[in-house]
């Protein structure tokens, strides 16, 4: 099947408009976590609940796009990293392809190799792009990577694999356990209503 | 031009071995006609006139239906396979989510639905003034259509459905949730309707069709309970308690009897065709 | 009418190659320019005083963040001679020099970028994005994420408010936090959803995503590029293949 088709196929009616709140829930959610003084960030989490509900290829559309309008909303280096957010979408909606939400084990265990394939995909745009600096709190442990003697590739890589696992793995965890609460009368309407564990309502 | 609707036995579920959400339905509505289906919540009113508008085949596909439904020259067994805008358009109950969202201005959003047919909002530009003036809402043509007011957004979300010119409007509870204002504007707008659409409305309340309504059919659990004219209607009020909040108009036409000239007593007759 | 974007872009991707390619000093003098050009080119001015307050924090932001790249460069990076020490820590030439390249490259990166986005409004943009081929359904769908970015945070707020009202502990401890974390966003979740799938058939019902739907008429054909944005893709193109040449054969 053709990539246009299959994104047409993943995209009718209710999606279209879901879709674009869970961009808009990628570059909001950190306003709930900051009031609540969680320190996560979740700003992938829209991403990775259009993997699930839609599917792999709305997904990657959905992070290119939540990363570009970051960059326009006043984070501008995001933009280089739409290839990383792309790459999430699809693995996410490949694995929930395959059934891997439905059981909270194989959730936490797609969140780490989401995790380190996340890393394995911003490390070398993290490293030739910016030499590492992130503008974030890692960038911290990127430099202590390199005080120790390694390469910058290889210290942003280590910085990422020990972060983006986590990360990756609660955002799936949040994302399994709003995703199962929902009524299967919503979960339904969406290409993706496989994905999930049925359940009666 | 309206078009006349004819349902024929149709019943539907919303999936197999379940409920009937509409059973047995047979109807003739004349093109021109204003009918009101009128029922309380949950006896099929919206997903008749979901039906009506070809939402019902494409987003429930596990459903079930059987009879026949004709739109004019169309027959469809049982049902439409797609929406039929903007043959048919349909008015939802929450009109909120009817604005795009996308467009700044009202016109624009307006425009928007010329602009999906194909159409040239340019050369239309009279006909969008008419409309707006006709559905009193010219001073709001440029503002931003989701900062509006629920009986505004309302008229604003039927704009953008009328300005297709279509054949039958379908509306969903549109008195609902409006005060008596809005009440008084949504019934001018319906009378106008009138001869250049069918229409077809729902209500839970019998106050509204009473003064705009030729046709009057109440559902109940899916089924038809009552089908005539505003007289036969009135005639029946009794035996409808239990379905529809009727009591008001019932005591009213009961007082009026022992009074000769008061004005509700003219009122009353009037809506009930007496002379 | 459409503005044309395209010498816009280019003149970023320009930017983009020579923060990758060039030393330092042209670097610092390209970012002299990027600063002046709002004030100078009509096209760069900020597109609101939102645009410009954001360019302007940015700006700020930068400013410190690179004193702390070359300080902490300089510091933790230990080669090359010790400049000077300040405070009981030691600087060294080598660290500094690589903190001085990498926060040019990353100030210059980010404000190119930066000054694309505050001097074109996003609904520019998207219009542009349409003109030039994109399908109606996504063109549709980053229009609508406007919309939820203009409304979801009221609704957030909305929802906080409410949970807080029914007791939900948003100002306890961690555990408690965490699970009025998700008495917010399950409901915002379910609520945008149900909204979806309203917004999904009030759209069908006027027309949108038919197959018979025809295409948006309103936009004119994209023209082809104008000569400013060619000789800005050409300076691009030639400075890659000149530093490709110098680095495979040096």
């Amino acid at each position: 099947m053709k990539l246009s088709e299959q994104f047409t196929k993943e995209t009718s009616g209710a999606a279209i408009p879901f879709i674009a709140f869970c961009i808009a829930l990628n570059l909001t959610a950190g306003q709930i976590t900051s009031a609540l003084k969680i320190p996560i960030y979740l700003d992938s989490i829209g991403t990775v609940l259009t993997a699930v509900l839609v599917g792999p290829l709305a997904a990657a559309t959905a992070g290119a796009f939540s990363n570009l309008l970051a960059s326009a909303m006043g984070s501008p280096t995001m933009a280089f990293f739409a290839p990383v957010s792309i790459v999430i979408g699809l693995f996410t909606g490949f694995l929930a392809q395959r059934g891997w939400f439905k059981r909270w084990y194989t959730v936490v265990l797609g969140g780490a190799l989401q995790g380190v394939i996340a890393a394995i995909c911003s490390a070398p745009i993290s490293a030739y792009l910016f030499s590492g600096v992130m503008m974030a709190g890692t960038d911290f442990l990127v430099l202590y990577f390199r005080s120790v003697g390694n390469s910058i590739m290889e210290s942003v890589f280590y910085q990422g694999l020990a972060s983006d696992p986590v990360d990756k793995i609660i955002t799936y965890l949040i994302a399994f356990i709003l995703i199962r609460n929902l009524p299967q009368r919503l979960t339904g309407k969406f290409a993706g209503a496989s994905n999930i564990p049925s359940r009666s309502v | 031009m309206a078009l006349p609707i004819t349902l024929e036995r149709v019943s539907y579920r919303y999936a197999p071995n379940t409920t009937p959400a509409l059973s047995d339905i047979n109807m003739v509505l004349q093109s021109g006609t204003c009918c009101v289906i009128l029922g309380p919540t949950g006896s099929g009113k919206s997903t008749l006139l979901h039906l009506l508008a070809g939402v019902l085949a494409k987003h429930y596909p596990e459903s079930v239906g059987e009879g026949v439904l004709t739109i004019g020259e169309h027959r469809y067994t049982p049902f439409p396979e797609g929406i039929l805008f903007p043959t048919v358009a349909l008015a939802l109950q929450d009109h909120y989510v009817q604005i795009s969202g996308i467009r700044d201005t009202t016109r624009k959003e307006i425009e928007l639905t010329l602009e999906t047919l194909g159409r040239d909002p340019l050369r239309e530009r009279a006909s969008i003034d008419r409309l707006l003036q006709q559905l009193g809402i010219a001073h709001l043509a440029e503002r931003k259509p989701t900062a509006l007011s629920g009986g505004e957004t309302q008229r604003v979300a039927l704009a953008t459905i009328l300005i297709a010119n279509p054949e039958i409007v379908l509306l969903d509870e549109p008195a609902t949730a409006l005060d008596y204002g809005a009440q008084s504007r949504l019934k001018l707008l319906l009378q106008s309707l009138r001869g250049t659409s069918s229409v077809v409305f729902t209500d839970t309340r019998i106050d509204l069709p009473l003064d705009v309504a030729d046709r009057f059919i109440v559902l109940h659990a899916g089924r038809i309970q009552f089908d005539g004219n505003r007289r036969g209607f009135l005639e029946q009020l009794p035996d409808l308690g239990d379905l529809l909040p009727v009591q008001d108009w019932q005591e009213a036409i009961h007082e009026v009897k022992g009074r000769q000239d008061s004005p509700l007593r003219q009122r009353i007759l009037r809506a009930a065709g007496l002379p | 009418m459409v503005p044309d974007l395209r010498p816009k872009l280019a003149f970023v991707l320009l930017l983009s190659v020579c923060a990758f390619v060039l030393s330092w000093q042209v670097l610092t003098l390209l970012i002299a320019l990027v600063l002046l050009l709002p004030f100078v080119l009509p096209t760069y001015h900020p597109a609101s005083p939102r645009a410009r307050r954001l360019f302007l924090r940015f700006v700020l932001f930068s400013v410190a963040l690179s004193g702390a790249i070359i300080t902490l460069n300089g510091w933790m990076i230990q080669s090359g001679e010790p400049v000077d020490t300040i405070l009981g820590i030691t600087l060294y030439s080598g660290g500094l020099l690589f903190g001085i390249q990498t926060a040019s490259r990353l100030v210059l990166l980010s404000f190119s970028v930066l000054l694309f986005f505050t001097s074109t409004p996003i609904p520019v943009c998207i219009n542009a994005l349409q003109q030039s081929g994109l399908s109606r359904t996504v063109v549709l769908m980053l229009l609508l994420t406007l919309h939820f970015l203009d409304t979801l945070p009221e609704r957030i707020d909305r929802i906080f408010v409410a949970q807080e009202a029914r007791g939900a502990p948003v100002r306890a401890g961690f555990v408690s936090r965490t699970k009025a974390f998700f008495s917010i966003l399950s409901p915002l979740l379910l609520s945008s959803m149900a909204e979806s799938v309203d917004r999904g058939v009030a759209l069908e019902l006027r027309g949108f995503l038919l197959e018979t739907a025809p295409s948006f008429h309103t936009l004119p054909p994209a023209k082809p590029p104008s000569p400013v944005t060619v000789l800005l893709l050409t300076a691009s193109v030639l400075i890659v293949v000149f530093s490709l040449a110098r680095w495979l054969f040096p």
